[in-house]
């Protein structure tokens, strides 16, 4: 069970928010690489992590706050026993059908739609995800990724 | 913000190479489009995607590239990318873009495997 970040440290914290604008997500992905080196991740975690970090950003934005420039998306991140637990906090109603998960061979050969590779790179990066409703409103996806994979 | 990219079409014997500037997100779709529609009018059976070392390549992005792949599968086109950094060379690699393209780590030997 991934442990609540409300209950957490708040000395090993920080909070990003941003405008759900596509793009935007690259401030959260720049912040978690440079969180990630102060507690000494290897290069290869923090690009899984800028991943993570980027890919439930813009879903965030994009599925979560359906492109509403006005509606938040709330990034937090904190580290504790050699793990970076990820907060993404979006003002939506989370997802009502967990999309398949993409089959390249299929959507090449019959021009299928494109979709659910954020969803599916963050399933296989951090090591582990969980999508809930917000204590406020909204949905939140968390995901921890351990310093060695 | 970079929200476009600058697209440069080289020919090299039976390869065309698209040398892309910038990141490959959503952004990138009419830029990638109208190149390889260039490409694809100078009746070329190989295309080389050069990609910028460095540039960020999110899912927005890797859906315009599967675009292009099952445009060249269409076309009977033998495709391959070079520029890769390792971290995106494993994300193709989960999401099956190397199924369907060669990865290179150069141009120079991207076009020595790409002729033979």
């Amino acid at each position: 069970m991934m442990t609540n970040m409300s209950e957490n440290q708040a000395d090993s914290r920080v909070e990003i928010i941003l405008a759900s604008q596509i793009g935007y997500e690259r401030i959260a992905m720049a912040c978690s690489a440079t969180f990630a080196e102060m507690f000494g991740f290897p290069k290869e975690r923090i690009e899984d992590l800028k991943t993570i970090v980027s890919e439930a950003s813009i879903n965030a934005m994009q599925h979560g706050n359906k492109g509403r420039v006005d509606a938040k998306v709330i990034v937090s991140m904190f580290f504790q026993d050699d793990t970076i637990r990820v907060r993404v906090a979006d003002e939506g109603d989370g997802i009502k059908e967990r999309p398949p998960i993409p089959d390249i061979e299929k959507i090449i050969e019959t021009n299928e739609a494109l979709s659910g590779f954020g969803l599916f790179l963050i399933e296989q990066l951090a090591d582990q995800v969980e999508f809930k409703e917000s204590a406020d409103k909204g949905h939140v996806v968390e995901m921890a990724l351990k310093m060695k994979a | 913000m970079q929200n476009k990219n600058e697209i440069a079409l080289e020919k090299h014997g039976s390869v065309v190479i698209l040398k892309i500037q910038g990141d490959i997100t959503s952004f990138s779709e009419p830029f990638l489009n109208q190149a390889y529609k260039e490409a694809n009018d100078q009746g070329t059976e190989k295309i080389l995607l050069n990609l910028q070392e460095g540039a960020y390549i999110n899912s927005g992005g890797i859906a315009v590239l599967i675009q292009i792949l099952a445009q060249t599968k269409k076309n009977n086109q033998k495709i391959s990318i070079t520029g890769l950094s390792e971290h995106i060379k494993k994300i193709f690699n989960m999401v099956g873009i190397t199924k369907f393209a060669d990865i290179h780590s150069d141009v120079e030997s991207a076009i020595a495997a790409m002729s033979e």
